[in-house]
């Protein structure tokens, strides 16, 4: 990847074109089933309730996404990002366009984006059906994406792997994505919660995965709370807008639960060259989990009951954070350790710094050195992702 | 206010001794229901409320004080009596460099929320009231030091407002809320303006609402089953301190500072370390939903700065952040006697936290903002 403009988005969202699923995937065999947007006057498919249709996903026959046809409130020109597409044509094609999105980044001045998904895909979407049907989902998914690396190295494809076929299959949909261009994976913080019967992450069930993707130099991703929501009930008054404002203002609470979790569970030191991304995670709110899991790993002794290395190292060893709007954080950029912090835009969600993602740059950075700002803003995610 | 050390602790937490409810309650109305320890099949003893086992992981919570910190005491003779006496726990502050001692409940909740999730009012009321007596009998009675903080119960609300009235007027200097009722049980929203009549009276009498971290399980990733006593113990104190975060993000989103603008609130066992960057995030989502057009004249941290506060005991990072998390919100605290309090090393935990911080905002965090809360003179 070219650096120009000095930025690498480590959380961006790639929007799939409308068919990627339905051209990918057997209409005889799956008839319906398959992802797919359509027309629905069903009012509890709409947050804002139209008289007009509107057009939803629907996976499995089911409807994912009540807001609108894609989460791309960014890209809506409205300011105060209220807008989402109620239909595909509303979708400005650089949100799913790869070729036309370059236009954007180039607005934007961001050089590269690690790509997570966009709708119909939430953390655990496909996880529905029989496995062979995930597992085509999944495929579709992971093959659609890869085009995007073929138009344009800026791109870095992130993978998503099945869970209903087992461990196995899930490691080996991961050597095949690879092979296709992915540089890494997304899923659940904790699996055991999504469904009844699946493993803990801490089982060491989950080893062959982990080996493959440490065999590959594949990073493992959590995005946001991955799938795993500790919340309280969303108050009933809040406007739409509210709510949009306040469910994302607790959300670290549950990353800064899971992160704890990973450095006891034991993975790292099995896999220590395995490298994990918390994205869209912030920064500031790092050293909390650095100081207590030291402060508890030291008073309690852990070292004794099978944690061996002090969890700061381990997360310094192997732990990935990224940063977008704040100052506080940056601030303590050397207690959570700069070769851990990344920058992201996410793009095009709400709280996305685009089309003003320099603008931001400047203010959160404002006198960073030099070294040290492009370490974050590129240089971590080119060392990680081997893009030079 | 008279101060040999310099410093007040805004959160510890008396432990409820074995008659506390027995002794105050009506035994031919209540029977058995009564709040009291009872000994199990496997030798232990537990509290047990209104019929249930409470959630407590012993029958009593004192880690700090104890041989091991990671054992809670599980029979009532294993107690350290710092916990529960009075005249002991003086001796502890004394030892660990406390002026006076913010008090908040164990049995009956870290957070006050035992008594909440019970379904009969009446009985809940009872309870609380109980506590409440107690506490200002052989607590406050004991000792100016102790600044008591009184429990309430969640409905009805005309129920709680009466007895937030009678509490302070018997000497309580806050109020210990659950800052989530409707997960405790079937009522509503603690966001619904049902509840302004607390608020009202809190700001009226001019006591702090105090929202303790732990108030449910459910905000609080569970740890794995594999995990050893220990290291199961380590994550839950990890994990609940930031469970917080949710609270906070929700109750400077609601509204109600908006109606009660005078209205003082303590987060309590939430340390420091996130709260820079709580605000920050939850002041860019305002801005980037442009929630200024929605009817809020003031940015979650311009709320937060004027009516909240936050209480650390053991991270460096709280103060290195004070100026973005206000200096005027910042309380300090041992913790005692709980698992993670920094007892009896409280001195060495401030020397180390407050490295490099200016004598005046030393003084500000370690006593001024917790004297002006509570009043003390």
């Amino acid at each position: 990847m070219k650096i120009k403009h000095g930025l690498i988005s480590c959380d961006s969202h790639a929007q799939l074109h409308k068919d990627n699923w339905t051209s990918r995937m057997s209409k005889a065999k799956w008839g319906d089933a398959i992802p797919q947007i359509r027309e629905t006057t069903d009012k509890s498919h709409m947050i804002r309730a139209s008289d007009k249709p509107v057009e939803r996903w629907f996976v499995n026959g089911k409807v994912v996404g009540e807001r609108g046809t894609v989460n791309c409130p960014t890209a809506m020109n409205d300011p105060m990002r209220r807008t989402f597409p109620q239909r595909w044509e509303e979708v400005p094609a650089f949100v799913y366009d790869p070729a036309e999105r370059l236009k954007a980044l180039d607005r934007d001045g961001v050089d590269g984006e690690i790509l997570f998904p966009n709708d119909p895909i939430q953390s655990a979407t496909m996880l529905q059906g029989d496995a062979e049907f995930e597992l085509a989902c999944v495929q579709a998914y992971n093959d659609g994406l890869a085009e995007w690396a073929q138009v344009s190295d800026r791109y870095v494809p992130l993978a998503l792997i099945p869970y209903l076929s087992g461990v196995e299959a899930a490691a080996a949909e991961v050597q095949r994505a690879v092979k296709k261009g992915h540089r890494g994976i997304v899923m659940l913080a904790e699996p055991s919660r999504a469904r009844p019967g699946f493993k803990h992450f801490n089982d060491p069930w989950w080893d062959p995965l982990w080996a493959t993707c440490q065999e590959l130099s594949a990073p493992v991703h959590w995005h946001s709370s991955a799938g795993l929501r500790l919340a309280i009930p969303r108050w009933r008054g809040y406007t739409p807008n509210q709510g949009q404002a306040y469910g994302p203002s607790g959300g670290f609470s549950t990353q800064a639960q899971f992160i704890p979790n990973l450095l006891f569970s034991g993975v790292l030191d099995r896999f220590p060259s395995l490298k994990w991304v918390c994205a869209e995670t912030g920064v500031g709110w790092v050293n909390y989990v650095l100081e207590t899991c030291d402060h508890e790993w030291e008073r309690r002794h852990l070292w004794t009951q099978g944690i061996v290395t002090r969890p700061s190292e381990m997360f310094k060893r192997q732990i990935y954070v990224d940063f977008w709007y704040e100052r506080a954080g940056i601030e303590l950029r050397h207690l959570v350790g700069i070769d851990n912090i990344m920058w992201e835009s996410d793009f095009p969600h709400s709280t996305s710094t685009f089309p003003e993602s320099q603008q931001f740059v400047e203010r959160t950075l404002h006198g960073v050195p030099k070294a040290e700002r492009d370490q974050m803003l590129y240089g971590n995610a080119m060392r990680i992702y081997h893009l030079s | 206010m008279e101060l040999k050390y310099g410093f007040i602790s805004a959160d510890d937490h008396v432990q409820e001794h074995p008659e506390v409810w027995t002794k105050r309650m009506s035994k031919a109305k209540w029977g058995e229901r009564i709040p009291h320890i009872e000994h199990q099949a496997d030798g232990t003893e537990r509290w047990m409320v209104d019929g249930k086992k409470a959630d407590l992981r012993g029958v009593a919570l004192a880690g700090a004080a104890m041989p091991d910190r990671a054992r809670e005491p599980q029979r009532w003779d294993e107690v350290p009596k710092a916990a529960y006496v009075p005249g002991e726990r003086l001796k502890a502050m004394d030892v660990d460099g406390v002026d006076y001692s913010v008090l908040y409940p164990t049995v009956a909740g870290r957070a006050g929320e035992t008594f909440g999730s019970l379904t009969d009012p009446e009985f809940e009321l009872a309870c609380c009231e109980a506590y409440n007596d107690w506490l200002i009998e052989e607590w406050a009675a004991a000792s100016p030091r102790f600044i008591p903080q009184c429990i309430v119960a969640l409905a009805p609300i005309e129920a709680t407002v009466k007895e937030i009235r009678r509490a302070v007027a018997k000497g309580h200097r806050g109020v210990v809320l659950p800052s989530v009722p409707m997960m405790l049980r079937k009522v509503p929203h603690i966001n619904e303006a049902v509840y302004d009549p607390v608020w009202a009276v809190c700001q009226e009498l001019d006591v702090p609402v105090c929202f303790h971290s732990g108030a449910t399980r459910e905000i609080q990733f569970p740890p794995y089953e594999g995990f050893t006593t220990e290291v199961a113990a380590a994550l839950e104190a990890i994990t609940r301190p930031v469970s917080s975060v949710l609270i906070v993000a929700n109750f400077l989103y609601s509204q109600i500072l908006h109606r009660f603008p005078k209205l003082k609130v303590v987060f309590a066992e939430t340390s420091l370390a996130w709260g820079a960057y709580e605000l920050e995030l939850a002041d860019h989502q305002f801005e980037r939903q442009r929630i200024n057009t929605e009817g809020y004249d003031l940015t979650p941290s311009q709320l937060f700065k004027r009516n909240c506060h936050l209480v650390g005991w053991f991270d460096t990072t709280g103060m290195k952040t004070r100026h973005h998390i206000g200096l005027n919100s910042i309380l300090w605290s041992t913790n005692f006697p709980l698992g993670t309090s920094t007892w009896p090393e409280s001195r060495k935990a401030i020397a180390r936290c407050f490295d490099g911080v200016p004598e005046n905002e030393r003084r500000q965090v370690l006593v001024d903002n917790t004297a002006k809360l509570y009043k003390l003179a």
